[in-house]
């Protein structure tokens, strides 16, 4: 294969904010629009001032051109995203977060921001929990042995982050490890 | 590392050499003795490379010992704490210590072949932490920087990581610098 190393292990950031863009975002379209039929499905119609169910690349794209206000996804906003915060640093294990919420969050807070009551705070709150939460997949991988590893709750980009040297590493334990039945089957 | 018949870290591990114990006479094989004498005696010791040492174990020709890097003074240090071993210059630069060592693990029986095992796990552990942690900070700091500004133990431990290790580096490196170019890049300078 042509690929570099990095990318056959793995699939990078950017192609994981590509999927999460697929996810749905209310928006409040200042633009009507009749019922359209894209490739992955019919959204619409948008009538200003009703709120309308979109993909976010659609919103992303309205967005830009200022014929949308994006509403915050319920799990975005300030106290939400405190008390997560609250939970990481205080409980060993990983707090229950969306499945994407870092490529949604920064995506939105991107193009968005002018939607959000206090994105500053919103983007330090995000960093913070994501730094705890490196903290905990660093301990992870302390504990890590040849068989399993089990780290419920982590999100999609983290996995994706450590799951190049993971399974490398758990590759190497694995030979490094004497199997009794595995050895005889060897010979 | 493995045993894979293509894997090159496997055919640059079987170079390393053993010391093996003949058990029987050989005639006119004095030359891999490197020495003057034209047959090799039984009781000679002499070093081999792995990849022939297998042969001559398997077939009972010969005994071998346990290869340096992986002799009671090493597996005391690596006790004392596995971080300051200095890996490569156990086996040379580029050297594969782990596959070595599981290449030794296989030719043994029972008892010590786990004991080997213990020591290679627990190193590995042991090390890998360290191997992240400075892959994460390279990554983050950048590539032109790296060299002063972190202290001489980190520099010691880099240049001690055998080739197994080196290679997790790297993915660790890249993995952290891909997702750090992600999160400086904007949406909007995107289009």
């Amino acid at each position: 294969m042509a690929l570099p190393i990095a990318l056959r292990t793995s699939v990078i950031p950017q192609e994981l904010e590509l999927v999460a863009c697929e996810q749905l975002v209310d928006i409040i379209p200042l633009v009507a629009m009749e019922r359209t039929a894209f490739i992955s499905g019919a959204y619409g119609p948008l009538r200003p001032p009703a709120k309308c169910k979109v993909p976010i690349w659609m919103a992303v794209n309205l967005k830009m051109k200022k014929k949308c206000h994006v509403v915050p996804p319920d799990w975005l906003n300030v106290e939400f995203l405190q008390d997560r915060l609250t939970r990481e640093t205080s409980e060993p294990q990983f707090s229950e977060l969306p499945f994407r919420f870092a490529e949604v969050a920064k995506v939105l807070l991107d193009v968005a921001s002018d939607d959000f009551q206090n994105p500053d705070k919103l983007r330090s709150l995000l960093k913070d929990i994501r730094e705890a939460r490196q903290a905990k997949s660093r301990e992870g991988l302390a504990k890590l042995d040849h068989s399993e590893l089990s780290l419920p709750n982590l999100c999609a980009l983290e996995i994706n982050e450590i799951r190049p040297f993971f399974i490398r590493a758990m590759g190497v334990l694995t030979k490094l490890t004497k199997d009794p039945e595995g050895q005889q089957m060897a010979y | 590392m493995g045993d894979e018949y293509y894997d090159i870290d496997a055919i640059l591990a079987e170079n390393q050499k053993v010391q093996c114990t003949f058990k029987v006479n050989v005639p006119d094989m004095g030359h891999l003795a490197g020495g003057e004498d034209r047959d090799i005696k039984s009781g000679a010791k002499i070093q081999i490379p792995m990849w022939m040492a297998y042969i001559l174990i398997y077939s009972d020709y010969a005994d071998f010992n346990i290869p340096p890097p992986f002799s009671s003074r090493v597996r005391n240090a690596l006790d004392a704490e596995a971080r300051s071993v200095r890996l490569t210059s156990l086996v040379g630069q580029g050297g594969m210590w782990y596959t070595f060592g599981v290449m030794i693990m296989r030719l043994l029986n029972d008892e010590p072949a786990l004991e080997m095992s213990n020591i290679l796990v627990k190193t590995f552990r042991a090390r890998l932490t360290e191997v992240v942690d400075q892959a994460q900070h390279f990554a983050s700091i950048g590539a032109s920087t790296g060299g002063g500004s972190s202290g001489d133990q980190g520099m010691a431990f880099r240049e001690g990581l055998d080739g197994t290790e080196r290679e997790l580096f790297a993915l660790a490196q890249w993995s952290v610098k891909l997702m750090k170019k992600w999160h400086e890049s904007t949406e909007t300078s995107r289009r």
